[in-house]
């Protein structure tokens, strides 16, 4: 009974977001207080069915019900309790599903907080948040229906792909997705604003918050993912400019721009019709990776709903909303107001600045991602676009955005001093160039790109400090006063200087780790060595174990630093018989922010004693790559606590004070 | 099904109560002012708030204020009408509160499965336990074996049988498993040792692997006999350069068995392959493995003839026999089959697939 309503709590939130849609929009028309009132009402109802719908299905999943077709296809009673969990989400069906709770979730947030929004603005969001759950649940339900049952349910399920059977995986897809869908209700937003006609800096500030969630979720689920191949795909890299990586890349990037623009629009009131262009292009940008990822049109780890039709279905979806949304935007942003104007040399401009190269590193990375395809599909040709490609393109972009990112901030609104940004940057430059030149006289082999990357990580780092100690007035007041200051700050200061401080981080982290990592792989009988850089392995054993749901080979190795044993890491190779699927458990010792990461492979057929291809790798610094992005994310969050973004708090504040 | 008729009755009436309720308490907000100029005078303060703490300067104040002000002096001028509580308008929102749960109830019907009871694995496990074990096809009895294992602690007795219906339901890791776990229990028994070795050798596809190996070596320390686990060792010792040792292995075995036993054909003719000579007729079917798998399709088609109501069994046959590369067979089982199973296209696309199986060598 339960799965059945599930499945019947799934059609019940379809014809909610129609209600939602319909009474919303007649709502805005008529100016009437009730009909908004009842389609904020059929958000949160539509929301609720869908965490019925949701809590069903993984019910489903926990008591492995195989009279559930997705069930059947995508676990197995074998499988330990947290993956039956994850199971839920970890097929195409399961995932539309969770898609369309965080779409509801978020057009009720709108109905259910959004007390301070104009009338019209918020009804209008409701509205088209509800068109986009109509579009989405009745795309699951009728084309990807997850509670589909069998009459004559198989006695095992066919579990879940194995390298999918991981914590940081369990956790991505949700985080990601609340990424992606959060951009919906930004897209929604600037519907409502272009059919309001109005994109000015109260729209901006409401817009913020929603931007700012959905970039820290999606800045958590990219590092998850990156973090997940890192250790489970036993390549040793962490990014590999896959098609479907560079799905969930895009969004963040436009995201990031809009984050940007958002400012000028709310602080000056200008660049609204670009703010708004880049809201609705956030969402399509998340909707190409669903429908990319979905279609079949990749090959990859992640493609795994190959069906060509649901895919076409996808592309129509894709095409009518953001054909819709771009038609709005053509037609009604030459009328937008003009906003404040400013100097060359301004924060503004380098606002500008830096929407110019995000955009561009977008268009850069769509072309990478879409050009084999399409080449593909002209002339049958298959060709792979891949991190050569991207070095020449991408990376100068990114390189130009690290030099000037440490002025933005200290620049002023409207026209700013050149002359006296450069005279309080110049020791950070000075420390940053010495940083680099240090990387590249002591650190051996000698590597001038990664060196320059050193000097641009520390040039962000102390750029971000310097900025903190310009507001501080650190060393130019007392102590205390500076202290005082600091306390002080607003969180969405704090949350600008830790997401900049958090790129820099990473770029320490990425460009160390790619100059610097060492790697060597040999085939090793018990007792043999390998040598790597200044470190050495020995393999002491092989020996076989059984998991929950796997047999393995677990090999246990010692590390040593010269004649110090500094690790023993346990590299596993695991055999999946239901599906009959091989995954290598990697072995990583975190030595300070360095990680040793060890891949035991496959056993060599040999006459003699067995031997086992054995890979290392010496990775510096790469702690820092999932590092970074996670002080990231903690800025967006700090600066989504500032009550500046709550309205009602903030009034709240004002009262008891 | 009353249940869920009931369950699905509370879920619409709450939802339409939610639509209701909402729009009546919306109704009382109404005239509720532009919270845009509000806004933009939380700006003002903010900016002196910033200012008076130093944060930004004075020459900041000036400018952000003045326009912050214009913005402001802009919204009043153009404040937005406040929206009314027209009550003619509650009877649409009755109809939409009350049409929502039929439109759902129409899709629902549309792709649900009403009246279907949910079919956790835990129920159907209890439900195989209670039926009669003969009735039960391997892989259920396979499941009842684990669970009865679970619950009583397994002794070789039961790893062996629970090996054997793995192995019945194509599941040769499984029975791997279960056989090391006797082994565990009982590390005397030759018979688990020699099973051992079978099922990794059908796991390798029939090749002797160094596990298999060393489980036929193992089977043999406790009983030197074993005709099976002496003959796959022979084989493993041909296939790894020492023919002579193999072939010596395998004349003494043949030695021992008595002329009436078709196994000693099956080792001669082994023998004579091995030597390099044509091999009659009997060519790799007799290798052990083979004949094994053979032995298991007869009686897995003797099964289906007296107990015929197995679709599972009808699929493992036609995919033996396509497997097997026996066509006639596999044409004979899959007709068969097929007009059993007219009515049930799950079946038929099962049968068709396993008929499509690529078969062996």
């Amino acid at each position: 009974m339960i799965v059945e309503i599930g499945s019947f709590s799934l059609a019940l939130a379809l014809a909610l977001s129609l209600a939602q849609a319909l009474l919303a929009g007649v709502a805005r028309i008529r100016r009437s207080v009730v009909l908004a009132g009842a389609g904020q009402g059929a958000a949160i109802g539509a929301f609720a069915g869908l965490v019925v719908a949701f809590a069903a299905l993984m019910y489903a999943f926990v008591t492995s019900d195989f009279s559930v077709s997705n069930v059947a296809a995508n676990s197995h009673t074998a499988k330990p309790l947290l993956y039956r969990v994850a199971g839920t989400w970890g097929s195409h069906e399961g995932s539309m599903l969770l898609w369309c709770l965080a779409l509801t979730g978020c057009g009720a947030a709108v109905a259910a907080v959004g007390r301070d929004l104009p009338a019209g603005l918020k009804t209008l969001t409701i509205s088209v948040q509800g068109l986009l759950g109509v579009v989405f649940l009745a795309y699951t339900v009728f084309a990807s229906n997850p509670f589909v049952r069998l009459a004559q349910p198989p006695i095992e399920g066919r579990s879940l792909n194995p390298l999918l059977q991981d914590p940081a995986l369990a956790f991505h897809p949700p985080m990601l997705y609340l990424g992606y869908v959060g951009m919906s209700v930004v897209f929604s937003f600037a519907v409502a604003a272009l059919i309001e006609g109005r994109v000015d800096a109260a729209w901006a500030r409401w817009v913020r918050p929603w931007t700012l969630a959905a970039w820290s979720a999606l800045t958590v689920g990219i590092t998850l993912g990156a973090f997940w191949a890192y250790y489970e795909l036993g390549w040793g890299g962490w990014w590999f400019w896959d098609p479907v990586e560079n799905a969930s890349f895009m969004p963040w990037l436009i995201a990031t721009a809009l984050l940007h623009s958002a400012i000028v629009t709310e602080k000056r009131g200008a660049m609204s019709g670009w703010t708004v262009f880049l809201a609705l292009a956030a969402f399509t940008f998340s909707m190409l990776g669903a429908f990319l990822v979905r279609s079949g049109v990749l090959t990859s780890v992640h493609a795994f709903a190959v069906d060509p039709t649901r895919g076409v279905l996808l592309l129509a979806i894709l095409g009518v909303t953001a054909g819709a949304g771009f038609a709005l935007f053509a037609w009604r942003a030459p009328a937008l107001k003009r906003g404040g104007v400013f100097a060359p040399v301004s924060r503004e401009s380098a606002l500008v600045l830096n929407n110019i190269l995000l955009a561009a590193a977008t268009a850069t990375v769509l072309l990478g991602t879409l050009y084999p395809l399409m080449r593909e599909a002209a002339t049958g040709e298959a060709i792979s676009v891949g991190p050569p490609f991207f070095n020449l393109t991408f990376t100068p972009l990114m390189a130009a955005l690290a030099i000037l990112l440490p002025a933005g901030p200290l620049l002023a609104w409207k026209r700013a001093d050149a002359q006296g940004v450069m005279q309080r940057l110049w020791v950070a430059a000075l420390i940053a160039a010495a940083c680099g030149l240090a990387a590249f006289a002591l650190i051996s082999p000698r590597k001038a790109f990664a060196s320059v990357g050193v000097a641009m990580g520390a040039w962000l780092v102390i750029g971000a400090l310097v900025e903190i100690g310009e507001r501080t007035r650190a060393f130019r007041t007392s102590a205390a006063e500076s202290w005082r200051r600091l306390i002080g700050l607003p969180r969405g200061a704090w949350g600008m200087t830790l997401a900049h401080l958090g790129l820099g981080v990473f770029v320490l982290g990425a460009c160390f780790e790619t100059g610097w990592k060492l790697e060597a792989a040999e085939a090793l009988p018990v007792g043999g060595r390998l040598n790597l850089g200044e470190y050495h392995l020995v393999l002491d054993e092989v020996r076989g174990l059984e998991g929950p749901n796997y047999d393995a080979e677990r090999g246990q190795l010692r590390a040593f630093k010269g004649d110090k044993q500094i690790c023993a890491p346990t590299p596993e190779r695991r055999l999946y018989p239901t599906g009959g699927q091989t995954t290598s458990e990697v072995a990583i010792c975190t030595l300070g922010v360095n990680h040793l990461y060890v891949v035991l492979g496959e056993r060599r057929p040999t006459t003699g004693a067995p031997v086992w291809l054995v890979r290392a790798y010496w990775n510096p610094w790469a702690l820092l790559i999932f590092i970074g992005p996670g002080i990231m994310a903690l800025g967006g969050v700090v600066s989504l606590s500032d009550r500046r973004l709550r309205l009602a708090a903030g009034r709240k504040a004002e009262a008891a004070a | 099904m009353i249940a869920f008729w009931v369950v699905a009755g509370v879920l619409s009436a709450a939802c339409a109560g939610v639509i209701l309720s909402s729009a009546a308490r919306a109704a009382t907000r109404a005239g509720a002012a532009d919270p845009t100029t509000e806004l933009y005078r939380r700006q003002l303060r903010e900016i002196d708030d910033l200012a008076d703490r130093g944060l930004i300067p004075e020459t900041e104040r000036t400018t952000t204020h003045a326009e912050a002000a214009r913005r402001l002096l802009a919204a009043t001028d153009n404040q937005a009408q406040a929206w009314t509580a027209d009550t003619s308008l509650r009877k649409p929102v009755l109809v939409v509160a009350a049409l929502t749960p039929l439109l759902a109830l129409g899709c629902y019907i549309a792709v649900g499965s009403p009246g279907l009871p949910d079919q956790p694995f835990k129920s159907r496990v209890a439900a195989w336990r209670a039926a009669e074990p003969a009735t039960l096809t391997p892989p259920e009895m396979a499941v009842v074996l684990q669970e009865l294992i679970k619950e009583r602690g397994g002794d070789p007795e039961a790893y062996g049988y629970l090996a054997q219906a793995e192995m019945a339901s194509d599941n040769p890791s499984g029975a791997a498993r279960a056989l090391r776990r006797a082994i565990e229990l009982d590390p005397n028994r030759a018979d688990l040792w020699e099973g051992l070795g079978e099922v990794l050798l059908v796991e390798a596809q029939g090749d002797v692997s160094p596990q298999a190996e060393r489980a036929f070596l193992e089977a043999l320390k406790h009983d030197p006999k074993l005709v099976n686990a002496r003959f796959h060792v022979g084989r493993a010792r041909i296939a790894a350069g020492q023919r002579d040792v193999g072939l010596a292995d395998w004349r003494a075995l043949v030695a021992e068995l008595p002329t009436g036993d078709p196994r000693r054909a099956a080792v001669q003719s082994a023998i004579a392959s091995a030597e390099g000579q044509a091999a009659p007729a009997a060519g790799p079917a007799l290798g052990g493995q083979l004949a094994a798998v053979q032995g298991m399709v007869a009686s897995l088609a003797a099964r289906l003839e007296d107990n015929p109501d197995d679709e599972e069994g009808w699929v493992r046959l036609v995919r033996s026999y396509a497997v097997l590369g026996d066509q006639a067979n596999r044409d004979a089982a899959l007709a068969k089959a097929r007009t059993k199973y007219a009515a049930n296209p799950d079946v038929l696309k099962a049968l068709d697939l396993a008929a499509k199986t690529e078969p062996m060598r």
